[in-house]
């Protein structure tokens, strides 16, 4: 079969990236001794235009009819590639791609070895591509409304976008007031605007809306089918749980974070000792227009602690992102509203990475704050003052600018607890078929090219859901994902990959193994014919039933088994 | 054992010419820059953190504000305009009020006007107790003895008198500094011989201010070692010579010499370094305090009207030139009795003690690391 | 020249294809004897291909899936681990060492992990030596 063929084969060197140790070259020059293979040449950079119309020119000029490509992975680039071979005038799936950066180059360091392992996979590439079929995208319909579940400040920033942009919004919140956790905040950092006005703003909007259906007490309870064609219920709470079902073509997960509990760390005392604090309970007290102690005086010393459940081997490993910034905002705010007051503020790092934040720093240093700095991993501890002293509490700390052992004063301690995955988000990426890291947010489909999108298309995430966040990134995130759906429904119906199973009439036996076994219910049973059928709009080539078909008449397209044997036999040729 | 932290001690600080020492964020470009920063003496950070977090105890033990020349690149260098330059000087006025135990020190730094009341004060008693005594002694219209109106004879005793008084003074705050910096010390014992092995440091560094010319900027050095030898070359004159100043027409040719060119010396300098504070035009003279303003304004009046005594006296204007040694003591009398054991002056000791000080801690530490073996455990800080 | 030895890899899409790039774009290093495929999801993997890999050469087969309940088809790794026993019972049967031919676990966020089980398992095949179907096979051809 290969015989038949003209394979065009491209070794990418990726710069130095391959190139350093793979020698590209020597790949390039066993690909042309393969039979079937017309053209083998070893390229700098083959994605770039240059790179992309060499494969379209020896298309052209060489009359190929299959491509390999021998460069990152095919899950950066073989968008990239098939677009070019469509430009040339070949069916985008006559390319087959071998991963030989990600999973050789940048993990190997022999040159050798890296070599040896880099021609088999090419010769796998080059053995299968010659089983490759020219296949059709197809096209679904695409529904305009939108699912968001979670209705904080970034459910509400896009269920705004999309409503303006003409879609019917479903926004789904599980507590009985909208606004999440940015409605439990008084200024933010590090310009103080007042959160409750932009709170409120949004929730005027959004219950005015008249595309928005808010639904309040209510949780997603079920979600089935495929980008364009989601199937919802959701259930509310109140009078008896009324149950309702929607059609969405697409949903954005907007479920925020949960704060870290700051009894777990037993060395602040919190839960024990009075004025222990976390920020938000200063946020109250904030609000109310009052820091008192729990005595109800004005504090004369006030300590901020910063990573309480963040930056730790015992509890988080990451970093809160926030914190830092709203620490430096209490810092000005217990100097204007309790003036004469001593603010010490305990941190590991400032992480004042954004707009403002720099500038936010100084001020916070102008106005006398005194900044002590703690080695990560290390414990302040805070204990009760004695009867003598004139605080309440004593913080000892190992203060590593100065490099001495110190007690610090606090009548008052705010603890910056950090944010954590919410203890649902486990049911919630079930729901929706996405996935988490091993902190429990949810996994974007590239952490910097596709930070909105995710492995299951139709499927958006923004906000701390998908990592520690403040508001513009969330908000930011917010509207990409409402941009991003607006974008695929502007036709109506998108096209979706080319990929799916099939059934050969011929071959069936009517056995129906396979019926039970398609968790999308995609197979069908004709009762006349006594034959099973694939709903190809419904399929997603998992390839479950291809495997265990008795009689094998099933063929997973681009994923035969012909092609994935062509791949064990290269692999190990 | 945890020490205290005390946020109000900045507060004090700020008297004493420290104003932006919050916004060191400790980025330790200073440290990095500072020709004189080195493990065991981290300048200018260490005092820094020292007086933001109010550790007033290791900072009146502390010598790195001596080890400090102001050469101003710490203050160039920081990101965040914190003024550590400015923050050593401070911290060495403080010291400086901190050494002395009478308090009058401290009262003169707090309030520029009280240092003014108190030379003026000075300065008045003077001129009456003088006026008095001469009138008592001579006539105004006689600057040479015999029958002078402020004859050497008793101005030299004066002279004296007033430096016994003022050494007094000045080396009990000078034990006083020992005590902080190293006596009080419960892990320092420093042997007799280490003091005596680097006894040398304490004149060489006074009279050649060594340490000042390894400073990037040699022209600082070169001022001060000119105005300060003018001055000491006055003072042996004044001291020793008073006699031949006032011997009628005929001062000897030596006296003549070495006056003028310590008058060139002294006035050209202060001058100089006037017109540099006015007009701000490097770093360590942007910021004034009221002690540097009074401690110049008094050397050259001293210097000037030192001068002009002479001219006087050679053009035949005895009286006139005896109501300028008059206005001459009104200023020296505050200036030595004043300025060295109380205020600016006062470094003349502290800065050759700072460096005999740090050379026999530096001593004493590495005497203890050879006798306690190869290993030992780095300073942290 | 010591043994090297050759280990097919099925890897899933989702998870452990995307642990595997993880483990190279945080440049982790791992052993070069594993010789990936990429398949949609485990289940698509008939015991076959296992079969054939050791028939065609290999000295090992690893295939690395979601972790149970967090496949992107929702069920396709169960099916695998279905499947799984039955094809060890098999290989016993024909005397091929269980260390040979092994099922694991790989999220997309776990390339150390991937790295790791590559590492353990070229380790562990390389001390059992070259598959002796290759040998046994070798020997078929030479008789006849």
């Amino acid at each position: 079969m290969t015989d038949e063929c003209k394979i065009g084969v491209y070794v990418c060197n990726c710069g130095t990236n391959i190139a350093k140790v793979v020698d590209c070259d020597a790949v390039a020059e066993f690909a042309l001794d393969q039979p079937g293979v017309t053209v083998a040449k070893s390229y700098k950079y083959m994605c770039s235009n240059p790179g992309q119309e060499m494969i379209i020119e020896d298309i052209k000029a060489e009359g190929l009819d299959r491509v390999v490509v021998a460069a990152c992975s095919p899950r950066m680039h073989e968008p990239t590639f098939r677009k070019a071979l469509q430009t040339a005038g070949i069916n985008p799936y006559f390319l087959e791609m071998a991963n030989i950066r990600e999973q050789c180059s940048w993990v190997h360091d022999d040159p050798g070895e890296a070599t040896g392992k880099a021609r088999a996979l090419t010769m796998a590439a080059v053995r299968r591509v010659a089983y490759h079929e020219p296949l059709e995208k197809r096209s679904v319909d695409m529904n305009s409304n939108v699912l968001v579940i979670g209705g904080g400040v970034v459910g509400m920033t896009a269920a705004l976008e999309l409503a303006g942009g003409g879609s019917r919004v479903y926004l789904v919140e599980r507590e009985d007031h909208l606004g999440g956790n940015v409605a439990r905040v008084d200024l933010t950092a590090p310009f103080l605007d007042s959160a409750r006005d932009v709170v409120t703003s949004l929730v005027t909007r959004v219950t005015e809306n008249p595309r928005i259906e808010v639904l309040l007490e209510s949780e997603v309870t079920s979600f089935e089918g495929f980008v364009g064609n989601f199937e919802t219920k959701v259930v509310t709470k109140g009078n008896g749980a009324v149950s309702s079902e929607f059609q969405v073509g697409n949903v954005v997960v907007a479920t925020g974070y949960q704060q870290f509990d700051a009894s777990r760390v037993t060395h602040y005392g919190y839960g024990k000792l009075p004025n222990v604090i976390t920020s938000f309970e200063l946020e109250q007290m904030l609000r109310a227009g009052c820091i008192e102690t729990k005595e109800g005086r004005p504090p004369h010393y006030v300590a901020i602690i910063h990573c309480v459940g963040s930056r730790s081997r015992e509890f988080h490993p990451y970093c809160s992102r926030v914190c830092c910034m709203t620490a430096l905002k209490y810092a000005h705010e217990v100097r204007s509203a309790v003036p004469g007051c001593y603010v010490s503020d305990i941190y590991i790092d400032m992480h004042a990475f954004g707009k403002g934040h720099e500038d936010f720093y100084r001020g916070a240093s102008e106005a006398k704050t005194l900044f002590l700095m703690y080695g990560k991993n290390d414990h302040p501890v805070i204990r009760k003052a004695g009867p003598k002293d004139d605080c309440e509490m004593l913080i000892e700390v190992n203060e590593k600018l100065s490099g001495e052992v110190i007690e610090i004063p606090a009548d008052l301690v705010i603890l910056m607890v950090g944010m954590e995955a919410q203890a649902d988000s486990e049911a919630t990426a079930r729901l929706v078929n996405i996935s988490r890291d091993k902190d429990g947010w949810f996994i974007e489909s590239h952490p910097k090219l596709d930070p909105v999108a995710t492995t299951t298309d139709g499927v958006y995430i923004a906000g701390a859901c998908a990592a520690p966040k403040d508001i513009p990134d969330s908000v930011a995130q917010a509207r990409a994902a409402a941009g991003r759906i607006l974008a695929r429904s502007i036709h109506g119906t998108i096209e979706v990959d080319a990929v799916f199973a099939e059934i050969d009439e011929e071959k069936c036996s009517g056995c129906r193994i396979c019926n039970d076994l398609c968790p999308y219910s995609a197979i069908d049973f004709d009762e006349e014919k006594k034959r099973s059928t694939v709903i190809s709009a419904v399929c997603k080539a998992c390839g479950a039933c291809v495997a265990a078909c008795p009689s094998g008449a099933i063929t997973a397209r681009h994923f035969t088994d012909r092609q994935i044997n062509a791949q064990i036999e290269g692999v190990l040729a | 054992m945890a020490i205290r932290v005390n946020p109000k001690l900045i507060g004090d600080l700020e008297a004493f010419g420290a104003e932006d020492v919050s916004k060191c964020y400790h980025c330790g470009n200073c440290s990095a820059v500072c020709p004189f920063s080195k493990e065991t003496h981290i300048i200018p950070r260490r005092s820094m953190r020292y007086l933001q977090m109010g550790m007033e105890e290791k900072l009146k033990g502390s010598l790195e504000p001596w080890l400090c020349y102001y050469c101003g690149e710490c203050s160039e260098t920081c990101p965040r305009d914190a003024e550590p330059g400015e923050t050593m000087m401070a911290l060495r006025r403080w010291l400086t009020s901190r050494y002395d135990f009478t308090g009058i020190s401290r009262l003169f730094y707090r309030s520029g006007k009280f240092e003014i009341m108190a030379v003026v004060v000075a300065a008045l008693l003077t001129a009456l107790g003088f006026v008095l005594w001469g009138m008592s002694r001579g006539s105004i219209h006689n600057y040479d003895p015999p029958n002078a109106f402020l004859p050497d004879s008793g101005i030299h005793i004066f002279d004296w008198a007033l430096a016994g008084v003022l050494l007094v003074l000045l080396i009990t705050n000078c034990i006083r500094m020992w005590w902080f910096t190293i006596g009080r010390d419960k892990n320092l014992h420093v042997p007799f011989w280490i003091y005596a092995k680097k006894l040398f440091v304490l004149p060489l560094h006074f009279l050649t201010q060594k340490r000042y010319a390894q400073c990037e900027r040699k022209r600082p050095w070169l001022i001060h070692l000119a105005l300060m030898l003018s001055y000491v070359i006055m003072l042996v004159l004044i001291m020793f010579f008073l006699g031949f100043m006032q011997d009628g027409p005929s001062i000897d040719w030596r006296v003549h010499v070495f006056g003028y060119i310590a008058t060139v010396g002294l006035l050209g300098t202060t001058i100089f370094l006037l017109t540099r504070r006015i007009r701000k035009t490097e770093t360590q003279y942007k910021h004034s305090h009221e002690t540097d303003w009074i401690f110049l304004v008094l050397l050259i009046v001293v210097a000037f009207t030192g001068i002009l005594q002479h001219i006087l006296h050679r053009s035949g204007l005895d009286a006139a030139a005896n109501v300028t040694y008059i206005v001459h003591l009104m200023g020296v009398v505050p200036m030595l009795g004043l300025e060295v054991p109380f205020s600016k002056w006062s470094h003349l000791a502290y800065r050759p003690l700072a460096m005999f000080f740090s050379e026999v801690r530096d001593e004493t530490e590495l005497a203890a690391e050879k006798a306690a073996g190869p290993v030992s455990a780095p300073q942290a800080m | 020249m010591s043994f090297e030895p050759t280990i097919v890899g099925f890897l899933c899409n989702w998870c452990s294809y995307t642990g595997a790039d993880l483990a190279g774009t945080s440049r982790i290093h791992y052993a070069p004897n594993v010789r990936v495929i990429r398949v949609m999801c485990t289940a698509r993997i008939d015991p076959t291909f296992v079969l054939k890999a050791l028939h065609d050469g290999a000295d090992g087969v690893l295939i690395c899936g979601c972790h149970p309940g967090d496949c992107h088809y929702s069920e396709g790794n169960y099916k695998m681990m279905r499947r799984y026993p039955l094809l060890k019972k098999m290989l016993a049967d024909y005397g091929i060492d269980e260390a040979r031919v092994r099922l694991e676990w790989v999220s997309a966020s776990e390339g150390q992990r991937f790295a790791d089980i590559v590492d353990d398992m070229t380790q562990r095949v390389r001390e059992l030596g070259p598959s002796p179907i290759k040998e046994g096979l070798a020997r078929d051809m030479a008789e006849r």
